[in-house]
């Protein structure tokens, strides 16, 4: 319990104490890495209790259960929190390395750790709402981070569509609360059954509209090349690294737990927009150039596999779709980080992420792919469906490790806005990153 | 019109402030709580901004320019009260003392931990409100500017 | 009731995702804080019963449900909260770009996507001549 209430509390009060002090100082920055330091290391003691054991359960307040809100640590929540927050961690040390631009990042950052770590300790469906929307927030205001236009249009982009997910979402929480008349989440599940099936297709539809919009699964993916390129690499890793998890940990726990039977019924839908998501995310990746645009469009890619490894479903299929989640968001995390510097040792680190993304064996992602094999193996279709996108990953993946890292000069649309805009700061950065420019051919 | 307006309007925080008072006390008994005080608080401010502009009404009521670090205390303290039970093994949110137990009265008034919380929430969305305000009428003047 | 309430949503939730499809940005505003507003109507119903309002000393007969009372109360704090934060931030992508449509917007960033593209090509050329 006290694990569970400091890794919620620490950085949530961290974060007001941060975003009242100036974030361009050096110190602010390093005390916001202390922070995020010490919410991972609560999470991680959290986890030593949780996954031996029963998941740790806290109803505030000394109420009776069912009256009080609970907090609700079980292994699937630990392991995207401290997920989550591993991401944010390595985002926030890179950024502090390159320079904090603006007053607020480091405090915005630690309340989005706060807001992330609610999210997947919560048992109680609107608390999940509340903290969900704190680390939204963040997000959308990380999003304008660097206060360009470009950066501005697509904070505002972020905001507004991502905003509506919410409140569909809202919506599919108030019809959940009036057809079972609880809001605590194993409540839920057990009075689900007894629901007009009508009724519980249409909240379950809700809720996988509302995560796949933050996911940016196919239909639902036209905000995200805008916000990812336009956004600053740190911010970029911060959003798809770690609040794109509330997606694929959104529709484990409410499609997985909450309405087993809807997603049965869902499972072929489900399998057919993840496969379309990962054929449209890598063909249109391999058309770009910037490594940040093929990131993006890799990103929409990578959910499908997550998708349909959930519309297989089973005990295989959601440790597939769990391990893969896990592999993507930290693939993300390194790559959107690595691709804006130059040098050896970031070329080296891309062509890792990159290694992962297609699944190549020495790198993290080959276990996901694996795991995503073993899940789908009664289905040659699905099969050869991943070996497509598999190889279409592998492609679009070293095409942007060649040009960006072997060809020493850029060409083309390539040195377009996102890579020009950033360009002075990430160079002269890259001289303490990395052994050797290789842009010093010029 | 605009006279009435600019002779009463800044004169109402005083009333507003004894109105939000009023509200979190009777909370504990009746409809009320921090949250509409702080609206109420934090209406009046507006009206001040409305009838002085930007510019005076902070001059005139420096606390204004520190609403940020009022929101934060808030929250701080509506974080210590709600957490400060993990110490001692409860919950978070326990209130003391417990149902049952007895109360430190000043009057009618009972002082629970939950009093302070209501407080908290008072400050921030004060704080939180009147920052907004702020910050819209700062752009709205640079804009003009 | 649950009719009223359900019609009632669905004309706000209406409303807004027309107004969201404007090019004026306010507009977009606006239908989010009404669809935000069908949310909350949503969950005003989600629990409606009739009844005396639940404060301690209960009176007799039936209590409301308070509980969706307490979410709608805090969806409607979100919503402001966000409604705040939206329109600070339409108010400085027009500081950007001193204009309120998105169309234009859209031209603007072609522009200047070209005007770089030309830039790069001359650098591109020259060193090439250089090169030579």
């Amino acid at each position: 319990m006290t694990a569970l209430s400091l890794s919620l509390v620490v950085p949530w009060a961290a974060g007001l104490v941060l975003a009242l002090l100036d974030g361009r100082r050096r110190l602010v920055g390093w005390v916001a890495v202390c922070v995020l330091g010490a919410n991972l290391g609560a999470l991680v003691v959290l986890a030593a209790a949780v996954l031996p054991d029963d998941p740790v359960v806290v109803t505030t307040g000394n109420w009776p259960a069912g009256v009080g809100i609970t907090l609700r640590a079980d292994a699937l929540g630990v392991l995207f929190a401290l997920l989550s927050s591993l991401a944010l961690l390595s985002a926030t040390v890179f950024e502090v390395l390159e320079g904090v631009r603006e007053r607020t990042f480091p405090g915005l950052v630690v309340l989005l750790a706060a807001g992330l770590t609610g999210v997947f300790v919560t048992g109680d469906l609107f608390n999940f709402y509340v903290f969900f929307e704190l680390a939204m927030t963040a997000g959308y205001v990380l999003a304008t981070y660097g206060g360009g236009r470009r950066e501005l249009g697509a904070a505002l982009v972020f905001t507004t569509v991502n905003l509506l997910g919410t409140f569909i979402f809202l919506l599919s929480v108030a019809g959940v609360y009036h057809v079972t008349g609880t809001l605590e989440m194993s409540g839920i599940a057990a009075r689900m059954d007894e629901v007009d099936a009508n009724a519980a297709v249409l909240l379950a539809a809700g809720f996988f509209v509302a995560f796949s919009v933050k996911l940016g699964l196919f239909p639902f993916h036209f905000w995200l090349p805008t916000v990812y390129t336009g956004a600053r690499p740190a911010v970029a890793a911060i959003l798809s690294g770690g609040l794109a998890n509330i997606g694929a940990y959104g529709l484990l726990r409410f499609g997985g737990e909450l309405l087993p039977g809807e997603l049965d019924l869902a499972a072929g839908a489900l399998i057919v927009i993840g496969s379309a998501s990962i054929l449209y995310g890598g063909v249109l990746a391999v058309s770009r150039r910037t490594a940040s645009e093929m990131l993006a469009y890799s990103a929409i890619g990578q959910v499908g596999y997550v998708l349909v490894a959930i519309g297989v479903g089973g005990p295989v299929g959601f440790a597939a779709a769990i391990l893969y989640t896990v592999v993507n968001a930290l693939n993300k995390t390194l790559l959107f980080l690595t691709a804006q510097m130059r040098g050896a040792l970031a070329g080296a680190t891309f062509a890792l992420g990159a290694l992962s993304v297609a699944g190549v064996p020495p790198a993290a992602g080959f276990v996901g792919k694996l795991e995503l094999f073993r899940a789908t193996a009664g289905s040659p279709a699905l099969v050869a469906l991943f070996v497509l996108g598999s190889a279409l990953s592998f492609v679009y993946a070293f095409q942007t490790y060649q040009y960006d890292f072997w060809r020493g000069e850029r060409r083309g649309r390539r040195s377009s806005a996102p890579s020009r805009a950033s360009s002075p700061r990430s160079r002269s950065s890259s001289s303490r990153w990395a052994c050797g420019r290789s842009r010093c051919s010029r | 019109m605009s006279v009435i307006l600019e002779v009463v309007c800044p004169r109402l925080l005083g009333p507003a402030a004894m109105v939000a008072a009023a509200i979190i006390v009777k909370g504990y008994s009746d409809v009320g709580d921090g949250f509409s005080a702080g609206v109420v608080v934090a209406l009046a401010v507006a009206l001040r901004y409305v009838t002085l502009g930007a510019e005076r009404a902070e001059r005139s009521l420096p606390v204004l320019r520190h609403a940020p670090v009022l929101a934060v205390a808030g929250l701080l303290l509506v974080l210590a009260i709600g957490f400060f039970p993990v110490a001692f093994g409860e919950p978070p949110l326990t209130h003391f003392p417990r149902a049952g137990e007895p109360v430190v009265e000043i009057g009618a008034l009972e002082l629970t931990t939950a009093v302070a919380l209501d407080v908290g929430i008072f400050l921030l969305v004060a704080g939180a409100l009147v920052e907004t305000i702020h910050q819209i009428a700062r752009l709205v003047e640079e804009r003009r500017a | 009731m649950s009719l009223l309430f359900a019609l009632a949503a669905a004309v706000l939730f209406g409303t807004g995702a027309y107004l969201l499809l404007d090019r004026d940005l306010v507009r977009v505003v606006f239908g989010v804080v009404l669809v935000s507003q069908a949310a909350v109507l949503t969950l005003v119903a989600s629990g409606l019963t009739r009844g005396a309002a639940p404060i301690y000393p209960l009176s007799r007969g039936p209590v409301s449900d308070p509980l969706s009372q307490a979410m709608a109360l805090t969806a409607i704090v979100i919503g402001l909260a966000v409604t705040a934060l939206l329109l600070v931030l339409v108010l400085r992508v027009v500081q950007a770009y001193r204009s309120e449509e998105l169309a234009e917007v859209a031209v603007r960033e072609a522009e200047r996507e070209a005007r770089l593209e030309r830039l790069h090509e001359r650098e591109h050329a020259e060193e090439e001549a250089a090169a030579r």
